[in-house]
């Protein structure tokens, strides 16, 4: 448990609310401080501040989805920000952790953190140094209700895969290839088989996996084996995926 | 030589690291005589990803081909990202 405090200031700009409303919620229990003397300053720890954001974001989903819309401005959370991959892979460690402790997948948490892992480590591997806008992922997870979120204001799935297959021209084509074509964007590395191995641990596991890229949307499960990608009515900047177990 | 994977961590994940792990590794890699088995042992890895996989092991196959042997595979993780690195590099590993 780590036990680092917070000042009110800083809990108040991680939570995104004012000092005025961290005292009110403080008063009413809603979120309580710690204080030396009754009088003194508020102080919170970080770990219940963490816990909190996770509690009261009811639909980790639907923010990314927000924050990936192609004209969004909204800031998510630092803590569900990972703006490199030295950060991802620290909490990649605390959400294998968490997943351990679940007892209904615990032959199948290693395979989650993976394609977890992979799904984010995709984002970076193609992005790094072509961040259109904003860096980094959005990672979120919700072990008891058994979601896992992950998203990017990237450069989009079709983008990168032209590089290397430059005769596609849609999302739906592009998210098709890039969960069935076993290819290599700079030999002799294997770059960009990671969503192959994603695909096929969701459809051995009793996992569901949706995941969006522009326009572009499939949803995989042990019991689909085709991919069916669809067209969507709304497009997003680089890629959204919910892991559901 | 005996490789433990689980010295480089127990969430062996993204091809960054990989790397960096395999770097790390090279000035032991000098060592190896000729005709020697390198053995890779995965006790206690709990999670491996075929991108952290691809820039060792992918190393390591190439270099030492049938010398390579794989040891403690069990995890889920490790069979399923073993058995997509087989499909790309089109070999079978030797897994004792």
């Amino acid at each position: 448990m780590e036990l680092k405090l917070l000042t009110i200031g800083q809990t108040a700009n991680i939570l995104g609310v004012s000092i005025q409303t961290l005292r009110r919620w403080d008063k009413a229990n809603k979120l309580s401080s710690i204080r030396r003397k009754k009088t003194g300053h508020r102080y919170y720890k970080k770990d219940e501040i963490e816990k909190f954001i996770e509690h009261n974001t009811k639909n980790l989903f639907g923010l990314a989805k927000k924050w990936t819309a192609i004209e969004s401005t909204i800031k998510i959370p630092p803590i569900f920000y990972c703006k490199d991959i030295s950060i991802f892979q620290g909490r990649l460690s605390k959400l294998e952790t968490c997943l351990s402790k679940v007892k209904r997948i615990k032959k199948i948490y290693p395979l989650i953190t993976a394609i977890a892992g992979e799904i984010g480590n995709n984002s970076f591997d193609h992005n790094l140094g072509n961040w259109p806008n904003v860096p980094g992922i959005f990672f979120a997870y919700d072990s008891n209700k058994g979601r896992i979120v992950l998203a990017d204001r990237g450069q989009g799935i079709l983008k990168t895969l032209k590089k290397v297959k430059s005769n596609l021209s849609t999302h739906q084509k592009a998210l098709e290839v890039a969960f069935n074509e076993i290819i290599s964007g700079r030999a002799p590395e294997y770059r960009g088989n990671g969503l192959k191995f994603v695909r096929n641990v969701v459809a051995e596991n009793n996992i569901i996996l949706i995941f969006q890229t522009g326009n572009a949307k499939l949803k995989i499960d042990k019991s689909k084996i085709d991919l069916n990608v669809k067209q969507t009515n709304n497009h997003l900047q680089g890629c959204l995926a919910l892991i559901k177990f | 030589m005996i490789i433990y994977f689980k010295k480089f961590g127990t969430t062996l994940n993204s091809r960054q690291f990989g790397k960096e792990a395999l770097a790390a590794f090279m000035p032991s890699l000098r060592d190896v005589k000729k005709n020697e088995e390198i053995i890779v042992d995965f006790e206690g890895v709990i999670t491996f990803t075929p991108s952290w996989g691809d820039e060792f092991l992918g190393f390591l196959q190439n270099e030492y081909k049938d010398k390579l042997i794989l040891k403690n595979t069990e995890n889920p993780s490790v069979q399923a990202s073993l058995k997509i690195l087989e499909e790309i590099y089109k070999v079978k590993f030797n897994i004792k």
